[in-house]
């Protein structure tokens, strides 16, 4: 009875302006103090300067990204919509499949006319292709169907021609595409095979006597799948294809065939159906196509690989065929890299958002009379984002290091690049549909509405998780590259010196039995904790693999067999590898407010890897130790709090860009904006 | 009722009329170009009419044929030679203070552009709440011409305006009439000038600081103007397609690809004024308004008295004495602009012009606090 009677009075003292001392006076028509909206700008200052951490964090081209905001903030084609006195962009998702995907065409062709793509394809410096993925971070930010439509235009098509294709390939098409003359398309995935490309179904074929190939699509299973832009708009495709010459299988090949002709004409002898709707990405059309014995010239097999001669024979410089294959799949480590940075991206939405609603919006007040308490203050609340932000924060590092490292790309550091993009694109884009449904929660209902963006990204990104690499497969190749790195050292008797194993060579690292407040905010003992754990995983899941071995399975069924392991070891490593990438951003900073946050960043980035259930599962933390990290991570959380709006406004994602609940969400829902 | 203080040898006269003040910017023959004589007394009587619980209303207007043509720099650079350039950067400062209290003001502004309106000018005025064009006004940021950059915050309503043609009046200068004004978001209402004396007395009659009334107030005397057939405001294709480049170069380079396709005066015409504007103004007036476009007033004022402290102080380019060497003192209109080619400006020059000046004494623009709570909603979503 008594709590019903207190909450009744905290509701009538939301409804009328009353104070403690004169709680008879007659009510004011005027709004009550803590349903007002007031800026967090008012109420939060910042300790640092965030233009030099969004120097830091987005790392690269920041004049460049602004400019792109600005396009797309003064294009109609955008869809500017305004709320509460401001002015937001956001596709219009309430559109149907065609009209998104019309207009994510129309937005591509406004960006092409203002010279956003100039030099992609056509220049070659590092710059460009940095450039390249700051724009995509920036459009990725807007909507994922433009980034799509254009990664597959750009690192995908275009990128089979560049990495599989010869100098006459270069010169016949690129241009061509940049310009958008040609629309490219990127057909390998089947019905019956997504992952396992090497067993697709499509088969071509060669004859002589007119020097063509020939594609079929032998049984419905072969249908090529989820081919973005086959629906609606490519006029050109990638085909993957067993290529099999005089009944002899060489193996997965790519060729180059055209689909629909200048007007949009589906070609002869190609059959495209549709997807459907989907659950995110409806602005993207991604088709079915089936080959009916399509003839192209013996040119559009891209030959860097391997090639036919005009009699039909096969000449290939790689005669080992896994190798061979290997090749093949490089053009999609671009493609890998982007979904890993541009995952990065969304959390930094779905976080900007969240974060500044919690600092407007207010809920219960703890005594009778007092202002209800802001969201970001309740510590449980602190507890759910802040954490986030840190893995937000510790993520932008890991990803301008994978970027340069794609960039700056030798022969020698292929596989680092492999088993990097892999793991950083599982890891991101898990991380980002974890945080994106924390946000979405910690906006309560305003999270559901698409206008407040988090929701909507959640089905928008969910895609990320299983395209160009399923999550789990890609950290299965993680931890067998780790085993390789594993077993090839012992082998040959040496140190380990790739991957960032050589930690493996040193000392077993000892964590105190007692672990103080000081230590754990000790980078180097953050690091040591981190190693252990992927040490001890990666002897364990040694020896857990041989053991199989040793009962007679098959290296495949013992790797199969270890699956759990194999799990936690992959997570181990892209914790230590992110972790690494933030310690060596901050080294580079001088002392000051900038790096002192960044500290407590990378602290509490570090302890909630801590808390991972692994240390405890495998001994490597005691279960007091577990209890003083806990605790230490409320406390970072209480500390970063003040910093909350600055490490968002760091972020640089300009405001039409977040949603209205970021801002006056009182006169975003008012009745007066509710009549336009 | 009316009064007038005469201080300040009446740089500004004051009027009282019920809850309205009525302040008219006094140098005609000058056309009300801004001193500090003229900024000081305003700051004040913003000021002082913010705290006054019995004036609702400020209308600023200006006395003969000009609301204000802006800074009076050639007094400014007559200063800086007799003493040095933090003179002209506290004019400056104040200045900025002015237009940053302007924007943020809890009370109702209301700003008669009947006359020209420059650079300076359009600072004291378009940061108000409502601006009031008529048939006589002519709008321009002509900056880029005189080897500075539009300030005043004016890359925060330029860039505001509908595509890229914030960009095309902040780097060519172009004037605009009242109509245009209008049409493009920089003026709120268009009242023909004889209706502007009953337009006078019916605010100071109405008593009220609702800006929704007094904006229908106003509303009784609009007229809605035509655009004329030449206005630069029917060429909104032609200038999205080439002021979104990124880069001056490259707007330059769309502007000639489009004179290829159609022989156009206007287009030509463009072309030879980017030509002769300092090319270094133009560069740091293109960047100054993209960056205006992410952020608030009070940022962009920051950002301005940054930029006004480089041009000032001349290490990097001493355009703006050149300036107004040319167009305000010698008056040969032959500018020697150094560097005298855009390509011939480093990224990191440009940079320069952004960051802190390197000088013991010299501090970043310290904008007043402003009352926290009781912001109206709009000055608020200026902020």
């Amino acid at each position: 009875m008594d709590r019903a009677f207190q909450r009744a009075k905290i509701l009538t003292n939301h409804l009328l302006q009353s104070s403690p001392s004169s709680p008879a006076q007659t009510p004011a028509l005027s709004s009550n103090a803590c349903l007002n909206y007031s800026p967090p700008e008012l109420s939060e200052n910042y300790a640092f300067d965030i233009n030099e951490m969004r120097k830091l964090i987005d790392g690269h081209h920041v004049e460049e990204r602004d400019w792109l905001f600005g396009l797309i903030r003064q294009s109609k084609v955008f869809n500017p919509r305004v709320s509460g006195g401001r002015v937001f962009m956001s596709p219009n998702y309430n559109q149907s499949m065609e009209q998104q995907r019309e207009m994510t065409w129309k937005r591509i062709v406004y960006l092409q006319e203002r010279g956003v793509f100039k030099g992609w394809l056509t220049e070659k410096e590092e710059e460009v292709e940095m450039r390249k993925f700051a724009c995509f971070e920036v459009l990725g930010i807007f909507d994922h169907s433009i980034s799509i439509k254009l990664g597959v235009h750009f690192f995908l098509w275009s990128g089979a021609i560049q990495f599989f294709g010869t100098k006459h390939h270069h010169d016949k098409w690129l241009r061509d595409t940049e310009n958008f003359l040609i629309k490219g398309c990127f057909a390998m995935t089947e019905l019956g095979h997504g992952s396992n490309v090497r067993s697709i179904e499509t088969v071509t074929t060669y004859d002589s006597n007119t020097g063509e190939f020939v594609i079929n699509t032998p049984s419905e299973s072969a249908q090529k799948y989820w081919i973005g832009g086959a629906a609606k708009h490519a006029t050109h495709t990638i085909v993957f294809s067993q290529l099999n010459i005089n009944g002899t299988n060489q193996g997965v090949h790519a060729f180059i065939a055209q689909i629909r002709d200048a007007d949009g004409n589906i070609c002869p002898n190609i059959r495209i159906a549709d997807c459907g709707h989907k659950i995110g990405l409806n602005g993207v059309d991604n088709g079915r196509i089936w080959f009916d014995n399509v003839r192209v010239p013996r040119e559009n097999l891209l030959n860097s690989v391997a090639d036919v001669s005009p009699d039909g024979k096969y000449l290939s410089s790689i005669k080992d065929p896994d190798q061979r294959f290997a090749a093949f799949l490089a053009p999609l480590t671009a493609g890998r890299v982007n979904i890993a940075v541009t995952a990065v991206y969304q959390s930094k939405v779905g976080l900007a958002i969240a974060i500044r609603y919690a600092l407007t919006r207010r809920a219960f007040s703890l005594k009778p009379n007092e202002p209800e308490v802001l969201l970001l203050d309740y510590p449980s609340h602190q507890r759910r984002l802040l954490p986030l932000l840190a893995k937000t924060y510790a993520m932008s590092f890991a990803a301008n290091y994978l970027k340069m490292l794609y960039v700056k790309r030798t022969p020698q550091s292929s596989k680092t690049i492999h088993v990097v993009s892999s793991s950083f694109k599982a890891t991101f884009t898990w991380n980002n549909m974890q945080i994106l449904q924390e946000c979405r929660e910690a906006c309560g209902g305003q999270g559901l509405k698409t206008e407040n963006r988090i929701g909507q990204l959640k089905g928008e990104y969910d895609v990320q998780s299983t395209f160009e690499g399923d999550n789990n497969i890609l950290m299965q190749q993680v931890s067998k590259a780790l085993l390789a790195e594993y077993v090839a050292a012992q082998k040959r008797n040496k140190a380990f010196q790739s991957l960032g194993l050589e930690h493996m060579n040193k000392p077993y690292p000892v964590i105190p039995s007692q672990l103080a407040s000081t230590t754990l905010r000790c980078s180097q003992f953050q690091m040591d904790a981190l190693c252990l754990r992927e040490r001890d995983l990666l002897n364990r899941f040694v020896a857990d693999v041989s053991q199989y071995q040793a009962k007679g399975e098959s290296k495949a069924h013992a790797f199969i067999m270890s699956y759990q392991l194999a799990e936690d070891l992959g997570r181990a490593f892209s914790d230590r590898a992110i972790f690494q990438t933030f310690v060596e951003a901050e080294a580079t900073l001088a002392s000051g407010s900038l790096k002192d946050v960044l500290g407590k960043l990378r602290s509490l980035y570090a302890l909630i890897c801590l808390e991972d259930v692994a240390f405890l599962r495998y001994g490597c933390l005691s279960v007091d130790n577990a209890a003083t990290v806990r605790r230490e991570i409320t406390k970072i959380c209480s500390e970063l709090r003040p910093h909350a709006l600055a490490l968002v406004s760091s972020f640089g994602i300009p405001d039409a860009f977040l949603s209205p609940i970021a801002f006056n969400w009182i006169d975003a829902n008012s009745w007066s904006s509710a009549q336009h | 009722m009316a009064s007038s203080v005469s201080s300040q040898q009446d740089q500004v006269l004051v009027e009282a009329i019920s809850s309205a003040r009525i302040l008219t910017l006094n140098r005609p023959k000058q056309l009300n170009a801004q001193t500090i004589q003229m900024i000081s007394p305003l700051l004040e009587l913003f000021l002082a009419f913010e705290k006054d619980p019995n004036v609702k209303l400020v209308i600023l207007k200006g006395k003969g044929r000009a609301f204000s043509v802006g800074g009076d720099v050639a007094a400014v650079v007559r200063d800086i030679r007799a003493d040095d350039w933090r003179v002209g950067a506290n004019f400056f400062m104040k200045v900025y203070t002015l237009n940053y209290l302007m924007a943020t003001y809890s009370k109702l502004q209301v700003s008669i552009l009947n006359g020209i309106v420059m650079g300076g000018g359009a600072g004291a005025s378009l940061h108000g709440r409502f601006c009031v064009a008529t048939e006589n006004t002519i709008f321009a940021m002509p900056e880029t011409a005189l080897g500075l950059f539009p300030d005043v915050a004016a890359s925060y309503f330029l860039s505001r305006l509908p595509g890229f043609f914030g960009e095309y009046v902040g780097l060519t200068g172009s004037r605009l009439d009242g109509a245009e004004m209008l049409a493009c978001g920089l003026a709120t209402h268009f009242v023909p000038s004889v209706k502007l004396p009953m337009l006078e007395a019916a605010l100071c009659d109405v008593d009220s600081s609702d800006p929704v009334i007094i904006s229908s107030i106003i509303d009784q005397y609009c007229e809605q103007p035509s655009l004329k057939e030449q206005s630069v405001y029917n060429r909104l294709d032609v200038i999205d397609r080439c002021f979104s480049q990124k880069t001056v170069e490259e707007i330059l380079s769309a502007l000639e690809r489009e004179v290829v396709h159609q022989m156009d005066g206007w287009i030509s015409a463009t072309i030879q004024t980017l030509k002769k504007a300092s090319p270094t103004s133009l560069k740091i007036s293109l960047r100054s308004i993209r960056e205006g476009r992410l952020q608030g007033v009070g940022a962009c004022l920051v950002r301005d008295y940054r930029m006004v402290c480089h041009v000032l102080q001349g290490e990097l380019s001493k355009d703006f004495y050149e300036g107004c060497r040319a167009i305000l003192l010698d008056k040969d209109k032959n500018p020697k602009w150094e560097p005298s080619k855009l390509e011939l400006i480093a990224d990191s020059t440009v940079d320069c012009y952004f960051s802190k000046v390197n000088n013991e004494e010299w501090e970043d623009l310290k904008l007043p606090t402003r009352a926290k709570f009781n912001l109206p909603p709009y000055a608020i979503a200026k902020l």
